[in-house]
């Protein structure tokens, strides 16, 4: 069971991931291994059996996410980092406080829910930036400039996190 | 070719026999049982055509009442006639005391965290009483399927956390019933759907599908995804404090303000404007508007003045469909089906409001309060194995992140909620103080920050830790969560190489010799009743692991074990029949750990097998494609 979680899916190991492919064969994996499959197998088969499944699920959940599966590249490769780092590019930290202070203001804003779309709309085009040259700082082995991009991701989907949360919020 | 000659006719059960399963919804008002029989799966009546047993137990001199005639019996004899107790599984007396109020019974002073209930037959505590509620469905599912059950589902809301899991699989234990398997109970509410659904033969595409879960006390709503026989849990949300108990307290604060009552109400009063609230609100799924009197003071409740009354409370639902939404990652134009389940959702306006959110209408075609007991039995019957193994497979979530307290009073979550079980996750922590040889680690169940607002599950000590400098140790903490959503921790020194483990169960769980005590308790002393069911149960552990060998034997004990392993398993297990049919429960126990540990390799082996063959299959995919 020594595999890694692209092997398990049998997917190439990189930061593309066919979202469709992962799931059905994420489906077909639990259908094999799930401890209901093994109800009427012995004890052990049944501890085995929950083992390996909790290792499908771990996997797939590091896939899925855009984030955690870049952290989980730059650790196959030997990067082994701490929970959130900071980043220290001074114009990305900047672009952020001012996509934040925006946020802050969206309810004094005319038309929040456009402002809220709007900015909604930026952060995911930023974050699609970030995967992008965090793609292609794996592709070239550059893994400092992976790990930057990465500090970058997790900044942007704490983002887009706090819009969604506003969102939710507004509409109540 | 030895292997065909292992199984000795007359000694171990038939395999392909048919199992006695059940599904067994254990509510907070009401239980009920369901089979699956010949392809359909009914809720089973009792002898006097009730399919419902009230969740009431009462205690008398002379014995136990369950049903309908304890209920009837709640007025007259409140102190020992329980009910509701539901609520207090997986409770400690301090939880208890919180809304105690309302609640007549006597607490017995605390027993080992748990609490217990002054009855004149002595103290119960609520594992107690919800295996008495467990007996009797368990009895009629025996009754109406000719013999012993070889399993059951019991369904849990899906907030329970892991106490109240762990409270109701032990109540089953008590029962002596063998649990295959906690089911969320919405969970089991799509499954009474969704297979229902499928047979139009549209199950080629993916479904989203939206269970809204309104019972008395308590909201819910859960989010699937039905693809091939497999449901996905995406996300699960709700509040334990709503229900439609609210919508009666709205409906009375409003007569009370009518009819100019004050608000300082005593119990009496408030009951009587209670049980007309719950009149009026059933009443009005037929009427446009309900004539209503109290005292001196007339007047009427109009279906648009009742949705004014429960939008707010409706609104909250709907707060938490959003959210639950959006843990899944979608929106409510996303789901494709809508699932009604609780009584609750008998209300007019919740239809309404339900039908206006999700833009379309929702299903209540099965009858909402057996839904969950159904769908429990489809899963029950799929787990023993009566169907085959393309049917259905349930990926279930955990409800409330599990985390463990760090410096300062925070909690730091090792587990997040909606993460599909089982799962399994390690973190680090080190030492603080230099030559430190122990860390107390303390288990805590919720989404809050600060430890104080989360649900205490466990607390344990690390012992043995080598003194080392402050911040050298690395000491690891795994949180196991099984499909049953039950919780195991372990935690480890890995530095020195110096290794010490624990693993605990939660606060308000029972300890297996607690089980032991209480059965033996439950056959008030007679000695040779509980020798007898030790015997039967170790006699069906035995048959089990038999069965599962073989099974495993004629699957690829050939191709895996070399003939010396072989002959080695078929004597352990010729010992472990000889045993069965003349041996002691300790001797055939002993011999069901012996065939257990022998067989380990053989069960890694398999499974390694199970994964390579996998793998091939799924390359073999692979080259298919263009």
């Amino acid at each position: 069971m020594q595999q890694n979680h692209f092997e398990i899916f049998g997917l190439p190991v990189g930061y593309q991931v066919d979202r469709q492919a992962l799931a059905k064969r994420y489906r077909e994996l639990q259908q094999e291994f799930h401890p209901d499959r093994f109800a009427a197998k012995s004890d052990r088969e049944q501890m085995l059996a929950m083992q390996y499944a909790a290792q499908i699920n771990e996997a797939n959940n590091t896939l899925k996410d855009p984030v955690a599966r870049a952290a989980y590249l730059l650790q196959l490769r030997g990067v082994e980092r701490k929970a959130e780092q900071t980043t220290a590019d001074g114009a990305f930290l900047m672009q952020q406080m001012m996509l934040r202070e925006r946020l802050e203001e969206v309810r004094e804003a005319s038309d929040p829910e456009a402002e809220l779309e709007e900015l909604s709309a930026e952060a995911a085009a930023l974050f699609k930036a970030q995967e992008q040259a965090f793609s292609d700082a794996l592709a070239a082995n550059a893994l400092k400039d992976g790990e930057s991009a990465l500090s970058k991701l997790q900044f942007l989907a704490k983002l887009q996190r706090q819009i969604e949360e506003l969102e939710e919020d507004l509409l109540d | 070719m030895a292997l065909l000659q292992i199984s000795e006719p007359g000694q171990t059960p038939e395999p392909h026999q048919r199992k006695r399963a059940v599904g067994i919804d254990l509510g907070t008002t009401n239980s009920l049982v369901a089979t699956v029989r010949s392809g359909t799966a009914e809720a089973l009546p009792a002898e006097d055509g009730k399919a419902i047993l009230p969740s009431v137990v009462r205690y008398t001199d002379s014995g136990i009442e369950v049903g309908y005639g304890a209920r009837a019996a709640a007025g007259d004899d409140p102190y020992n006639t329980l009910v509701s107790i539901k609520r207090l599984m997986g409770r400690g007396l301090a939880d208890i005391k919180h809304f105690g109020e309302q609640l007549p019974y006597h607490f017995a002073e605390d027993t080992g965290g748990m609490p217990a209930i002054e009855t004149v037959s002595g103290a119960v505590n609520p594992v107690q009483v919800s295996a008495e509620i467990l007996k009797v469905l368990a009895q009629r599912g025996a009754d109406s399927l000719g013999g012993e059950l070889d399993g059951a589902v019991i369904t849990v809301p899906a907030y329970f956390d892991d106490a109240q899991r762990q409270a109701t699989k032990d109540a089953a234990k008590l029962a002596g019933l063998k649990v295959l398997r906690l089911l969320n109970e919405p969970t089991a509410a799509a499954v009474a759907y969704g297979l229902d659904k499928t047979e139009d033969g549209a199950d080629s595409a993916d479904k989203t599908i939206a269970v809204y879960d309104l019972g008395g006390g308590t909201f819910d709503i859960s989010i699937l995804r039905l693809s091939k026989g497999v449901f996905e849990v995406l996300s699960t949300g709700g509040d334990s404090a709503l229900g439609g108990d609210d919508f009666d307290r709205a409906v009375a604060e409003w007569i009370a303000a009518e009819a100019g009552l004050g608000t300082d109400l005593d119990a009496g009063t408030q009951r009587k404007l209670l049980d007309a609230a719950c009149a009026a609100k059933e009443a009005l799924a037929a009427e446009e508007t309900v004539a209503m009197s109290y005292l001196d003071w007339s007047g009427s409740l109009s279906r648009e003045k009742l949705a004014e009354l429960l939008d707010p409370l409706i609104s909250k639902t709907l707060r938490a469909c959003k959210r639950a939404l959006r843990d899944a990652d979608l929106s409510a134009e996303n789901v494709e089906e809508v699932v009604l389940v609780g009584g609750s959702t008998r209300t007019l306006r919740v239809r309404e409001k339900v039908e206006g959110f999700f833009g379309r209408k929702p299903h209540a075609d099965i009858d909402p309060d057996k839904v969950v007991a159904i769908g429990a039995a489809i899963q029950a019957d799929v787990l023993v194995g009566n169907k085959s193994r393309e049917d259905l497979l349930l990926l279930d979530v955990i409800p409330l992140s599990l985390g463990i307290e760090t410096m300062g009073g925070l909690t730091e979550k090792l587990i997040h909620r909606n993460t599909t079980i089982p799962v399994a996750k390690a973190q680090e922590f080190t030492t603080f103080k230099d030559g430190q040889t122990a860390m107390a680690i303390h288990v805590v169940q919720g989404e809050r920050e600060l430890v104080a607002d989360c649900r205490s599950l466990a607390r344990f000590e690390l012992r043995g830790i080598p003194p080392m400098v402050a911040g050298a140790a690395h000491i690891r903490v795994t949180y196991q969560v099984d499909a049953d959503g039950l919780l195991s921790v372990t935690a480890m020194e890995k530095s020195s190489g110096v290794q010490a483990e624990i693993t605990v169960k939660p606060s308000y769980g029972l300890e297996d010799t607690d089980i032991t005590r209480m059965l033996q308790d439950s056959y008030a002393n007679a000695e040779e009743d509980i020798a007898a069911r030790a015997l039967r149960e170790a006699q069906v552990e035995a048959e089990r692991t038999l069965e599962a060998m073989l099974v495993a034997l004629q699957e690829n004990g050939a191709e895996l074990l070399s003939e010396a392993e072989l002959s080695e398993l078929e004597q352990a297990m010729q010992g472990l029949r000889q045993a069965h049919n003349e041996g002691t429960a300790d001797e055939i126990r002993s011999r069901v750990e012996a065939l257990n540990t022998l067989s380990e390799p053989f069960a890694a082996r398999r499974m390694d097998s199970s994964i390579k063959r996998a793998m091939q299959g799924h390359s073999l995919d692979e080259f298919d494609k263009p």
